[in-house]
């Protein structure tokens, strides 16, 4: 039997307005040399959000030129410029730090009750690592830019005349580590920091999904710098590692670089599903459906990202045994995948449904989540894959997954967290909206993507036949919705942090531990460490009008703890 | 045989109902013209109705949940709700395993299917360089677009010049990556000939990211049928050789130039290579440093030099592109050896010498002599 002992929100009331992290101290210094991983989790979110306003900007330049067939703003140097910045500035500054960086460095320690990550100085190193590759990123557009793509395929990627490769390659590489000491700060975080009472399966599933993210980040980064640092030498040196004309093969190139990047599309994709096991079950206050089985779906989905990377390369020349084995294993990852989502869905069954903002987010990502995986199937075949590898059908396979599903949770994410990260309330019907507004465009832009790519228009195109058109013109409209849904949610915010009201310690009805500590959390997060119970156990909690959110009653909780101790005995 | 004859007769059918997006049945997938296509086809739209019933089944659910247990303001949190269950869990664990095994297997028996040519199979050496393609044939023809016989495999073998390249046909439902420093091959059967106009081929692609010009390599995949087919591989192969020497800077260049023009421009246009315009008169006067290592045209150009005369010079140029690399430019033009013999050569130089006579596009201004004007209609696309 456990209850919670922490102090209740409506006792901290007093304490609140005196003990916030974020006028904790005050000036320059303490935000950029702050241990403390709220303010770096809040450092990473402006910077990542900053970054997805710049890769976004790319993006709707690249729609722009699509709207006509040859040119129609700029040339094809300039276009295979703008595509590969809008790919390598979203994987690289946006969606995988996203989530583990920003969103679980804020939430993470809290949810564990503790007072700060198991390494608070290497959290602000991998901090000013991120900045640092952002940097190089920045500096190789003074240095001409780069036109690879963003997979850096050789041997294009070794002889393009373009200055920036090598400086972008570098950010690249101190990018990835910023990633790995997050990821090992995460996992020992986990294992070291839990409270008394939080058992592995009493962990909030946004945990789990942060540590199977954080295994892959530590495993899979180091390979992705090795690839890049044997890049620069060859670019530099004309060693012949990958550059056939020298000895090399372009096909081992594209081993090493999937044997990182298919795990990465994991390390974005699976702590938004975190995010969304939160979501889903905290706004419907129900006990999330499943959890064991969600909670090992996360690890499985892990430990298969690392042996499926083959399917990246099911025409490039690799055998056809090895094309049948990987197309076998990519299979296995439909499992979890299919696990999640009916997870999630059976989760609403018998709930108490709020339809808040975030809430709309996670229906959102159940829907783009289901049309991603479910159109992996058509490229984990090998024969129809043939047929749409490399096509318009895979970007947008990758966009529903990647954006519709990854970013869409984080933003979702970043709905749930603001009160407590800001301390303030949004308006949420206009949070609403635009959460509408998204979801439509969003499908607008990627849905006749898939119509493009199936009838045979391959991607990276700069021109195009003119019966392609009239879907790219539909493509392009969606994305300047899109493109205005983002605007009106990026408004809400400022709006809230402008004159926002002032947000409850438990706005939503949160049973995990960040809800128990005020709006925003003081400095040490919690004066004591706090006892832990079920984090899914929404039967106590009860609206209060005065306080403008979720208390827990009284009779209510004793009812629950009868309750338990009867399951128990 | 049976299945041959089924997906001739949906490729036949899908041609007659052209454009593609015309008809329900083509609202995915475009015209399908090879015999490979009609496997393809099925499995995707097996797929299709797999995806299209489960994306109904959660959505369904997700929307009637969603309504039905609503929150109206005042209600307690409900806590029925079943926490787990361990029979529906396993059913939707396991029946998606079993469905993706059975996928798998029909997509892996039509993979294999999809990469191994029959053995009397029609060879096409095909070279993919930035931003072109050349298909050779066993007598020594070559050609920009791909012309094919009917009714026969025909297989691909690939290489490259430079990059990574791709050959997609989309029509065909096969693609394969060119990786330089390998060959890789590809094959395929069309039994619906399209006959030797450009405009009626399937489309050739690159699918693989190559550069500046990368959308620029779509070519035409012309079928004919055999006996059509080998009267124009023999006339392929002698084209160059039935022009007149003195006509062929008017009637061979044109054709040949098509190839340079997406670099090398005729009005003076700074593109990816130096302008043709003027070329003669920069190459035949003293002076003007116009390499990137300081050298004039007259430095190398010259009796006792290291080219005896212009000629000589325009022909290295484009058998060893990245020896003198005009200032400026970059070495990026792939090497035509063994791809343009001594008359294509001639021809294009012999055009240099002739930039008046032509337009921008690079089309002959002047009109024939009446004698000569009977062997133009004999000399075929190029």
């Amino acid at each position: 039997m456990t209850t919670i002992v922490t102090p209740r929100p409506e006792l901290l009331d007093t304490s609140a307005t005196t003990d916030n992290y974020l006028t904790f101290t005050r000036g320059f210094r303490s935000w950029a040399l702050t241990l403390d991983h709220k303010r770096i989790g809040v450092m990473y979110m402006s910077a990542v959000l900053a970054s997805f306003f710049v890769g976004g900007v790319f993006a709707l330049l690249l729609r722009t030129e699509l709207l006509t067939p040859g040119r129609t703003i700029v040339s094809a140097d300039t276009y295979n410029q703008f595509f590969t910045l809008h790919g390598a500035i979203m994987v690289f500054l946006v969606i995988i730090p996203s989530i583990p960086a920003a969103l679980g460095n804020f939430v993470l320690p809290i949810m564990l009750g503790a007072k700060d990550v198991a390494f608070p100085k290497l959290n602000l190193f991998s901090f000013y690592l991120w900045v640092g590759g952002a940097l190089f990123t920045l500096y190789s557009l003074a240095a001409g830019g780069f036109d690879t793509g963003w997979t850096f395929y050789t041997p294009y990627s070794t002889t393009t005349t373009t200055g920036g490769v090598i400086p972008v390659l570098t950010g690249v590489f101190i990018l990835g580590f910023s990633s790995i000491f997050t990821g090992l700060n995460f996992i020992v975080t986990v294992h070291k920091l839990r409270p008394p009472g939080m058992t592995w399966f009493r962990m909030p599933l946004f945990l789990w999904a942060l540590y199977a993210t954080a295994i892959i980040q530590v495993l899979a980064t180091p390979v992705l710098a090795i690839t890049v640092c044997l890049l620069i030498v060859e670019r530099t040196m004309n060693i012949g590692i990958f550059n056939p004309s020298m000895g090399g093969d372009p096909v081992l190139y594209q081993h090493f670089f999937w044997f990182y990047s298919h795990p990465a599309v994991y390390i974005m994709i699976v702590p938004a599903m975190g995010i969304i096991s939160e979501i889903i079950s905290v706004h419907a206050h129900r006990q999330i459906f499943g959890y064991r089985f969600i909670a090992f779906s996360s690890i499985a989905i892990a430990m298969f990202s690392f042996i499926v990377w083959g399917h990246h390369m099911f025409v490039s020349g690799q055998s056809g045994l090895m094309n049948t084995i990987f197309s076998l294993i990519s299979f296995s990852v439909a499992i979890p995948s299919a696990v999640k989502t009916f997870n999630w869905t059976m989760t609403l069954y018998k709930g108490t449904i709020s339809l808040t903002a975030p809430m709309m987010y996670g229906l959102s990502f159940i829907f783009l989540f289901t049309i991603g995986g479910l159109t992996g199937i058509h490229l984990a075949t090998l024969n129809t894959d043939v047929h749409l590898h490399d096509t318009y059908f895979v970007v947008a396979h990758f966009h529903y997954v990647m954006m519709g599903s990854a970013l869409i949770g984080m933003i979702g994410g970043l709905h749930h967290w603001w009160p407590k990260m800001t301390g303030r309330m949004y308006n949420e019907k206009a949070a609403i909206i635009a959460c509408i507004i998204i979801f439509v465009g969003f499908n607008i832009t990627f849905f006749t993507q898939f119509m493009l790519g199936s009838q045979g228009m391959p991607r990276r195109y700069y021109d195009y036949l003119p019966e392609f058109q009239i879907y790219h013109v539909i493509s392009t409209i969606g994305a300047y919705i899109m493109a205005c849904g983002f605007f009106l949610c990026a408004a809400c915010f400022v709006q809230s942090l402008l004159g926002g009201k002032k947000a409850p310690a438990n706005p939503w009805g949160g049973r995990s531990l960040e809800w128990q500590c005020t709006s925003p959390p003081p400095h040490d997060n919690f004066s004591a460490p706090p006892t832990v119970g079920n984090c899914y156990d929404f039967s106590m909690l009860r609206w209060d009008e005065k306080e403008q959110g979720y208390v827990v009653d009284k009779e209510l909780e004793a009812v629950a703890i009868a309750a338990e101790a009867r399951g128990h005995s | 045989m049976l299945s041959t004859l089924t997906s001739i007769f949906i490729a036949t059918a899908s041609v007659q109902t052209a454009p593609p997006v015309a008809t329900p049945a083509d609202f995915w997938l475009p015209i399908g013209a090879s015999v490979q296509a009609h496997n393809v086809d099925l499995m995707f739209n097996i797929i299709n109705y797999i995806c299209y019933f489960f994306f109904v089944v959660i959505l369904a659910m997700m929307v009637w949940f969603v309504i039905k247990y609503r929150a109206k303001p005042g209600t307690r949190i409900r806590t029925d709700g079943m926490t787990h269950h361990a029979v529906l869990e396993l059913s939707w664990s396991v029946i998606p395993l079993l469905i993706c095994i059975a996928i798998f297997f029909f997509g892996f028996t039509g993979y294999v299917d999809l990469i191994t040519p029959p053995k009397n199979s029609f060879d096409v050496n095909v070279t993919a360089f930035k931003w072109g393609w050349q298909f050779k044939y066993p007598n020594g023809a070559q050609s920009d677009n791909l012309v094919v016989p009917s009714n026969r495999p025909v297989r691909l073998v690939m290489r490259s010049n430079d990059v990574l390249h791709c050959c997609f046909i989309p029509a065909f439902r096969v693609k394969k990556d060119i990786v330089p420093g390998r060959y890789s091959t590809l094959w395929f059967q069309c039994d619906i000939p399209t006959g030797i106009e450009e405009k009626n081929g399937y489309h050739l692609f690159c699918t693989e990211y190559c550069g500046t010009g990368h959308s620029n390599m779509n070519r035409r995949v012309m079928v004919l049928p055999q006996a059509e087919f080998d009267e124009w591989l023999v006339k392929q192969a002698q084209w160059l050789d039935e022009i007149p020497d003195d006509e062929l800077y008017f009637k061979a260049g044109p054709k040949i130039y098509a190839r340079c023009q997406q670099c090398h421009s005729l009005d003076g246009t700074v593109g990816l290579g130096p302008s043709w315009q003027g070329v003669w008169t920069r190459l035949t006067t003293p002076g003007g440093a116009r390499f990137s290592d300081g050298k004039s045209y007259s430095d190398i150009i010259g009796l006792g030099k290291e080219y005896a005369t212009p000629e000589d010079y325009i022909r290295d140029s484009i058998y060893n592109p990245g020896k003198h690399l005009v200032a400026t430019y970059g070495n990026v033009m792939p090497t035509f050896k063994g791809q343009l013999n001594d008359r294509a050569v001639d021809s294009v130089i012999g055009m240099m010498k002739h930039l008046d006579e032509f337009d921008v596009k690079g089309a002959w201004t002047k009109t024939l002599p009446p004698a000569a004007a009977k062997t133009e209609t004999k000399s075929e696309q190029k």
